[in-house]
């Protein structure tokens, strides 16, 4: 799967909505329920999803989808290793 | 079969495959496809992506059962937030119209200190995996005193059964270092100490509190291990202070364990604690949620109570029929040395009150020869309260097992290291739950230790010695078949009972009993501790316990019984038996002292009521069977009433009534 799927995924999850598309120029308001508590849910399941880890101030700005896929290409490609989760 | 696009494999398709599969025909519109394979690939241990994805599935069928179900299963299959938020909003929308269990509905309210929006969410779906509905009261963070403080405050028009105090360290009114640490500490505790007794006062509501996980962060590094005055020092002697002070009436959450457990920096992200006040860690949220759950489920009496343990590579390594006594490992070498530990757990759990029984596929020769003669072997016959092996299939020999002890499908944990069993018990007996023991018998006594439903609220004594009442009761069954008339049997029990009101001492357990009690429970009215030491203090009020023991065991409490003195009528408010004493005519004598009291207030009347639910049909004649007459119906209810001039007084000479079991030990 591609990251723009990938990141889909995260959102449709998120927004509990199978049918949610996501295009480059949308921006938070373009999206029904993206509100400051959802946006916390979405920045958490895009570091799962992607094992990445946003810094503190990335994660409040994170609200365009091109530059969240800019960011996120960026950071997949520069190898930063997958934040994995420790066996409990 | 295959969507397209997707290459038909060659070798029987793995999880993965028929999962990609699935993904491929959901894309295409064709669900019903799509839950096929999605079904195929889920097999047991499941994750909660695939999960989600059957719930999603069945969600565009309207098939709400099932997306309840895969939505409830998102809880087990594992710690995954956003597929936990996400079922919880499926299931939200399903759960009025499935037929998926609800057992308890409660009024929970969630006082905190941090942000808890994603963590209600949570602890309603772990809760609803557990049969428990949650009606939710969220108080905004931080508020949480202003809410207890206040009598007008909404928390109490919201009327709680149990109120959640969800606070973290940084709450904490402690200096990190003090030159006083006993009256800081002091100081600290009965702030909290102090919140809890309005509480009680002013609400039915049961307070279950987070405890204090220590922070990653210590300025006075080792050094503070050594400072009564450090922060550090003083946050755990607050911990053991409010545990001290909980006694009965408070519930605990052990966060510090669960910090450790997950790792003190997983449990704590200063990102998301300085973007919005997330005190734990949002991966963390799912744990926590979890043991809230079963701290809640423990406090209303829905926790299991009786494992069901296959033997051959459960309990020891090999098979004893082919390999023999020798042959089979235990004690000796890295697979059976963990045998042995984890037996040695089974045997802890077996002391706090869980009841033990063997389901195997053997020879009962076989199967005893390791018990009888093995020197490693930590589980003696005796602990095992029934022991059955045979031939015959596990989901009919799991029925005998709960039929026997007289204990519902929903009190069992089966164990079995062969995930076929597993997987038929779970298809054949949906109601037990089947832990997934690992591959590697080094990991048994782990997976078990983290299976929440066997979490008790409290230790009464009854509590450690019900094991062996249980395997008293298997034995009476026996005597059952064996005695030739009913009569003959009662009297063969020798049974022996002491009545007493209830004292203060008591308390917890009759509050337990009456909180778990559903079959022989006759108005199923769930009364707290406030509500009983209420009766306790009216001077109308008759209430009395009765205590069985017979040839086998010491029973302890057994039934419960509160009756109002109105006029003329004794009108019997609550009465309860559990049901191990069932069938033995101990309700004969319950209505025998409850004669005795009315002759004493002057009453003439014995009246009853009748409140039918799903679950205490079994208590329906009991009225009728000792002569009382259908007085009234309101409301489905049914009020029976005894007139005790015209009928005389009720009588059992089957139990004897005796003051103290000194009494009758002194003199026999």
């Amino acid at each position: 799967m591609d990251l723009h799927n990938r990141l889909e995924e995260v959102f449709r999850q998120v927004f509990d909505n199978d049918e949610l598309v996501l295009r480059d120029q949308m921006i938070a308001a373009d999206i029904e329920g993206w509100d400051s508590v959802a946006h916390i849910n979405l920045m958490f399941g895009i570091e799962q999803a992607f094992g990445i880890r946003f810094k503190g101030n990335e994660l409040a700005d994170m609200n365009n989808i091109g530059e969240l896929k800019e960011f996120l290409a960026s950071k997949v490609s520069s190898g930063v290793a997958p934040v994995r989760k420790v066996h409990p | 079969m295959t969507p397209s696009g997707i290459v038909s494999p060659q070798q029987p398709a793995s999880s993965d495959t028929l999962e990609a599969c699935g993904d491929a025909f959901r894309k295409q519109g064709r669900v019903e496809e799509a839950i096929h394979s999605y079904l195929k690939a889920a097999t047991f241990p499941l994750s909660p992506k695939l999960c989600l994805k059957l719930a999603r599935c069945y969600d565009q069928f309207k098939n709400h059962s099932e997306v309840c179900r895969w939505a409830l299963s998102i809880v087990e299959a594992g710690d995954d937030l956003t597929a936990w938020l996400a079922g919880w909003a499926l299931y939200q929308r399903h759960w009025e119209t499935s037929t998926s269990p609800v057992v308890r509905s409660v009024k929970v309210a969630m006082l905190s200190s941090y942000t808890t929006t994603q963590f209600c969410p949570l602890l309603q779906l772990a809760a609803a995996r557990l049969g428990i509905h949650i009606d939710l009261y969220e108080s905004h963070y931080g508020q949480y005193q202003q809410d207890i403080i206040d009598p007008g405050s909404r928390l109490y028009a919201f009327g709680p059964d149990i109120v959640i105090l969800a606070v973290h360290e940084g709450d904490l009114r402690l200096p990190e270092y003090s030159s006083t640490p006993e009256e800081d500490v002091r100081t600290e505790v009965g702030r909290w100490t102090a919140l809890w007794k309005l509480v009680a006062e002013r609400s039915r509501a049961r307070v279950i509190q987070h405890n204090f996980a220590l922070p990653c962060e210590v300025p006075a590094g080792h050094l503070a291990t050594r400072l009564p005055g450090s922060r550090y020092m003083m946050t755990q002697a607050v911990n053991m202070r409010l545990g001290e002070a909980a006694g009965h009436a408070v519930s605990f959450v052990d966060c510090e364990r669960l910090s450790a457990l997950v790792g003190k920096r997983q449990w704590f992200d200063p990102r998301y604690w300085n973007l919005s006040k997330q005190a734990v860690a949002l991966e963390a949220l799912p744990l926590l949620a979890r043991h809230t759950a079963a701290v809640i489920a423990a406090d209303l009496g829905l926790s299991r109570k009786c494992l069901v343990l296959d033997l051959d590579n459960t309990l020891w390594g090999g098979v004893i029929a082919e390999e023999g006594l020798a042959g089979i490992k235990l004690g000796q070498g890295p697979d059976g040395e963990a045998f042995v530990a984890f037996q040695e757990y089974i045997l802890k759990l077996k002391r706090k009150g869980v009841i033990l029984t063997v389901c195997s596929k053997n020879n009962y020769a076989d199967a005893i020869q390791p018990f009888e003669q093995h020197s490693e072997m930590r589980l003696k016959l005796q602990d095992i309260a029934l022991f059955i092996a045979n031939w015959e299939s596990k989901p009919d020999n799991i029925r005998r097992i709960a039929d026997t002890l007289q204990i519902g499908l929903d009190s069992l944990v089966f164990l079995d290291d062969n995930p076929v069993e597993r997987d038929i018990v779970r298809k054949f007996l949906p109601e037990v739950d089947v832990l997934e023991l690992p591959d590697d018998p080094a990991y048994y006594l782990r997976t078990l230790s983290q299976y929440l439903s066997l979490e008790t609220a409290s230790l009464t004594a009854e509590d450690s010695e019900r094991a062996d009442q249980y395997r008293a009761r298997a034995q009476i069954k026996e005597l059952e078949a064996a005695a030739g008339s009913l009569e003959d049997f009662y009297r063969s029990l020798r049974m022996q009972a002491i009545v007493a009101p209830f004292e203060d001492a008591q308390l917890p357990r009759i509050a337990q009993l009456i909180g778990k009690t559903n079959q022989f429970n006759l108005t199923t009215r769930r009364h707290g501790m406030p509500q009983l030491t209420a009766f306790i203090q009216s001077a109308n009020c008759v209430h009395f316990g009765l205590r069985l023991r017979d040839r086998y065991a010491d029973h302890g409490l057994v039934s419960v019984m509160i009756a109002r003195c109105e006029g003329h009528l004794l009108d019997i408010d609550t009465w309860l038996m559990s049901c191990r004493v069932i069938g033995r005519t101990v309700e004969a004598t319950m209505l025998e002292c409850l004669c005795r009291q009315a002759a004493r207030l002057g009453c003439t009347v014995l009246q009853g009521t009748y409140i039918p639910t799903q679950k205490n049909a079994m208590a329906a004649d009991a009225y009728a069977k000792h002569g009382f007459e259908l007085f009234d119906q309101p409301n489905g209810h049914q009020v029976w009433r005894y007139d005790l001039q015209t009928r005389g007084p009720i009588s059992n000479t089957f139990v004897g009534t005796v003051d103290s079991w000194e009494s009758v030990d002194g003199t026999s």
